[in-house]
């Protein structure tokens, strides 16, 4: 059936998206999600990185965020967003962050007996379980340091049922164990109605006054040019995750507090020498997550393939190259930390892109160095022989005693090789509309009917990792829509 | 009275009150001795080292600019250039329409409300005002000759800036009394009125609320003094030019009186205010009125082409991808229906080309790769994979990272050719060794990151190679030597 307008248009269909669209059709509204990527089925998933990169990946995973210290960042562009390509590990968004939202943002309405429901359909959804022991390799052997350090820690709740170890959840599960919203949500909003729509870059939302009247699309045709295409609608929601959303509503005239205040979590990797074989290219990602020292700092292990170990090393590759030989005894680790810097998206001012820019704050340099510290040292307790951080210039740290002096020294911020697959809070939302660009349900301040529903809303960093907070957020928003529709 | 009617007004009072200070400047000057003045003036190279001080002058604009805008993520070129934006527009704009124009490039490159915005403006201009007469008392402390009419310019404008500075201490230091006090105001105004007006006052408390930090105060004072003197030092790098001693107090009287001068709103560039005032500073302390004029006409022309060129080309730069907008979002609402996305109508805006295939590798970024990958007899096909793939992301970096990417590599190819009388690709693969290692992994900083992203992505590409790793979607993965690359 042809419509004139689309009831309900999504931009985006990662975690956000999928979300509302799920709630949206099934609440028997018309809604039509547009995508950027690319639909992929199991067959596509599971190849190598630099294969993932190109085809599910934005900008092949080109963008870096520019500071002080640059940082590398990569995102989702496909069905699914980065939902498809991170490594499922889920947190409810910690009690102690909500209060905080509610205090600094005036955020209504969000408390954990608020969300719980939310939380419990995502968690349902996503098939959210602990794996539990035996636990591979590289899991047991951090387990092994924390035990000898004494530390609080946890096995990360993970969207993977019945996980295979397949190694794959950065380039796609190609067992389809791990859920990202491509699996169960999307195909659950299809069945009810929802028209998910690939290869469709949405360019411009149009707008005018108080009221947005659809959006501006660009789509591949057959010849490879493109044709831009209009498309109206009676809402709009935003959902084109933390740096295209922000990009995108600045883009189209919107700038009241949109895009700059980006947060992340920053993370600086290690790679672990251990004696006895790990084995860690054929296992998952380790899966417990050190938490005695959250909210600053937290531990864990990282996605582990020849290629990003060799990355890790590259800082120091003259010196550290000859662990290749030894890759089966090698295991990547991070320390991430909450990140208190300041940071802004803009569109880019020629081509298509948008500039990230986040400045490191003293505090994330402090707790960037003390992670190290406390890192080495448990990766050493747990019987590592070495420990190689991507620091340019700095040794290996073979002994506690040269780790623990990062309790105390802050490491060279020009030195660091930094990354983060965590941003956020790029449009705060909450009642307070002298630093929120939303309302406490993602309304945009100053419209009727366009809204944003994805990372971007999150007021502040969440000190976790933000599926679980996006999602949760997403179906309350959906849900807060739908009533004001009837 | 029609909209135009009423613009014709301002650009004829603008222009009335240009001619009448032409006149007042010109009545006592001799024309010969006019001539005599400008063929004897060397401009060059003093309005050079003056246009230059202007300019850093307007970058420290631009850092108090980003002061009073906190938590906009305001670069300082970008803060600059809106306030470079104001001046320009005040060149070619009567009546100082510039201040407007500015207030609306601010709230649009930041998304802060019009008003607030005019707030920040009033507050810059308030600092100014007080900046200028504090120049200006210690420099008629110094003068030889102190002018007659020096204390009634003092007492006015400190009347003038005093007053509106009370008002801004007043909103700064109350902001709640200052709204309670509006809202009494405009309580009984019916709500077509009163709405508005309560949005602009809250919208003034806004504007001000940064300079409720006193560390901020303390900033935003220093640099509204650094403009200024930066600004004296303009007029005083100028003096020479006209074969005067450059003196600090007299130029600094001459940036004062004229600043101050040409508040009086006039024709496009302040001609006229700019040129009466400037020449009556100096003709004050002595100068012959022909000589005053000539110099005045000279700090006049390094006062506006510099920043008028600057403020064509930021308006240009700003506008085009303002009105590229503004048309597509035009083009969008004409465009006709045609087809559909997901069964919804699509109207057809327009076409565009089809986006470049992905880079393909040099011989320069091959030679890079085999470089990186030091072993003596590397896979091919994984060398010319790694090479197409580090080829295509760096294509894709972002234009800034890209631009300084190319920028650099080409100074490194250069400095390599120096070095060795022959290009990259051309030395031996033991010698590109060498070289990349030591540019990569050396003391260099430039080059150390310059080599962060070649080095990260190389190897990543290198090393994830089916033929570096051949059973990698086999079954048994198991731990397993990978050729040693490099020499441990």
């Amino acid at each position: 059936m042809k419509h004139e307008r689309a009831q309900v248009l999504v931009v985006g269909s990662g975690a956000g998206g999928a979300t509302t669209a799920h709630e949206l059709a099934h609440a028997g509204l018309d809604v039509l999600v547009l995508e950027e990527g690319a639909r992929h089925d199991l067959s596509d998933y599971g190849k190598r990185s630099t294969q993932a990169m190109a085809a599910m990946y934005r900008r092949s995973g080109m963008t870096p965020i520019v500071g002080r210290v640059p940082m590398g960042y990569v995102e989702g562009c496909c069905v699914g967003g980065s939902t498809e390509i991170n490594s499922g590990f889920w947190h409810r968004t910690p009690p102690e962050v909500l209060l905080r939202w509610e205090a600094q943002f005036d955020l209504a309405q969000a408390s954990p007996e608020d969300l719980a429901p939310h939380m419990a359909w995502a968690e349902e959804q996503l098939g959210v379980t602990t794996r539990g022991r035996p636990w591979p390799k590289s899991t047991e052997v951090f387990a092994r340091g924390i035990e000898a350090m004494g530390w609080v820690a946890q096995e990360v709740p993970r969207t993977a049922p019945g996980c295979e170890s397949s190694n794959t959840c950065a380039t796609g599960c190609a067992k389809g164990h791990k859920q990202g919203v491509s699996r169960r949500v999307l195909p659950e909003a299809e069945a009810a109605g929802a028209r998910v729509v690939e290869g469709c870059r949405v360019s411009l939302v149009l707008h005018r006054k108080h009221r947005a009247s659809g959006v501006l699309v660009e789509r591949a045709r057959e010849d490879g040019t493109r044709e831009l295409l209009r498309i109206d609608a009676d809402h709009v929601f935003v959902c084109a995750g933390p740096s295209e959303t922000p990009s995108l509503l600045r883009r189209s005239g919107i700038k009241q507090h949109v895009g700059d205040t980006l947060r992340v979590h920053p993370m600086l990797k290690v790679v672990a020498h251990f004696p006895e074989p790990i084995d860690a290219e054929s296992s998952v990602l380790p899966l417990l997550q050190v938490k005695e020292f959250w909210p600053d700092i937290s531990l864990g292990g990282a996605f582990f393939t020849a290629g990003h170990v060799a990355m890790t090393l590259s800082d120091n590759w003259i010196e550290n190259r000859a662990e290749m030989r030894e890759l089966g005894h090698l295991g990547t680790y991070y320390v991430a930390v909450k990140g208190t810097g300041r940071g802004h998206v803009r569109p880019s001012l020629f081509g298509e892109t948008s500039t990230l820019r986040y400045d490191l704050s003293h505090d994330d340099l402090r707790h960037l160095s003390t992670g190290l510290a406390r890192l080495a040292t448990v990766l050493l307790a747990a019987g590592a022989t070495c420990v190689y951080p991507s620091v340019a210039g700095m040794p290996a740290l073979r002994s506690r005693k040269e780790a623990v002096r990062w309790l105390d020294d802050v490491l060279p911020s020009g030195a660091l090789s930094l990354s983060t697959v965590h941003a956020f809070s790029t449009c705060p939302m909450g009642e307070r509309e002298d630093r929120c660009a939303a309302s406490s349900f993602g309304k945009l301040h100053g419209f009727e009917n366009l809204y944003i529903n994805d990372a971007s809303m999150l007021p502040d960093s969440p000190g976790v990792n933000p599926q679980g907070s996006v999602m949760a957020f997403a179906r309350r928003n959906a849900m807060a829509f739908r009533e004001t529709m009837r | 009275m029609s909209r135009t009617r009423s613009q014709n007004a301002v650009i004829a009072a603008g222009l009335i009150a240009s001619a009448l200070f032409i006149y007042l400047a010109l009545r006592n000057v001799d024309e010969h001795a006019w001539r005599d003045g400008w063929r004897s003036a060397t401009p060059m190279p003093y309005l050079l080292y003056a246009a230059g001080c202007y300019l850093v002058g307007q970058v420290v604009r631009g850092a108090r600019l980003r002061l009073l805008v906190p938590g906009t993520s305001l670069g300082l070129l970008t803060a600059s250039s809106i306030v470079v934006v104001g001046y320009a527009a005040n060149n070619v704009l009567p009546a100082r329409l510039g201040e407007l124009v500015r207030a609306a490039a601010l709230a649009e490159r930041t998304g802060i409300a019009v008003t607030q915005a005019l707030t920040v403006t009033l507050v810059e201009r308030v600092l100014d005002g007080l900046a200028i007469l504090l120049l200006l008392i210690v420099a008629s402390s110094m003068l030889p000759t102190q002018p007659t009419w020096m204390p009634g310019l003092e007492r006015v404008s400190l009347a003038v800036f005093g007053t509106v500075l009370v008002g801004l201490v007043f909103a700064v230091r109350w902001p709640s009394a200052m709204l309670r006090m509006a809202s009494r105001a405009f309580g009984r105004l019916s709500p077509r009125w009163r709405d508005p007006l309560m949005h602009v006052a809250a919208n003034v408390a806004m504007g001000a609320a940064p300079l409720r930090d006193p560390s901020r105060v303390v900033l935003v004072a220093a640099t509204s003094v650094l403009v200024w003197v930066l600004e004296a030092g303009m007029f005083l790098f100028a003096l020479p030019a006209v074969g005067l001693t450059p003196h600090a107090s007299m130029a600094a009287l001459a940036m004062g009186v004229t600043n101050l001068g040409i508040l009086v709103p006039s024709s496009p560039g302040y001609v006229g205010p700019f040129h009466y005032f400037c020449s009556q500073a100096l003709i004050s302390q002595g100068v012959p009125n022909a000589i005053a004029l000539t110099y005045a006409t000279l700090v006049h022309v390094t006062f506006f082409v510099p920043v008028t060129v600057w403020g064509v080309i930021a308006m240009l730069f700003f506008g085009v991808r303002l009105g590229a907008l503004a048309a597509l979002a035009g083009d969008a609402r004409r465009a006709r229906a045609h087809g559909t996305v997901g069964d919804v109508v699509a109207h057809v805006v327009g076409t565009m080309e089809a986006r470049p295939p992905r880079a393909k590798a040099t011989r320069f970024d091959v030679a890079l790769v085999e470089a990186f990958v030091d072993s003596d007899d590397p896979p091919r096909d994984s060398i010319d994979e790694a090479a197409t793939f580090f080829a295509g992301q760096m294509a894709l970096l972002p234009w800034s990272l890209s631009t300084l990417y190319v920028i650099g590599m080409s100074f490194f190819r250069v400095v390599v050719r120096m070095r060795y009388g022959r290009s990259f690709c051309a030395l031996s693969a033991k010698t590109r060794r060498a070289v990349v290692e030591r540019c990569a992994f050396g003391g260099f900083e430039p080059f150390r990151q310059l080599f962060r992203p070649v080095r990260s992505t190389v190897l990543l590409a290198y090393y994830e190679s089916p033929a570096i790793e051949p059973e990698r979607h086999s079954s048994g993965r198991a731990h397993r030597p990978l050729p040693l690359v490099g020499n441990p």
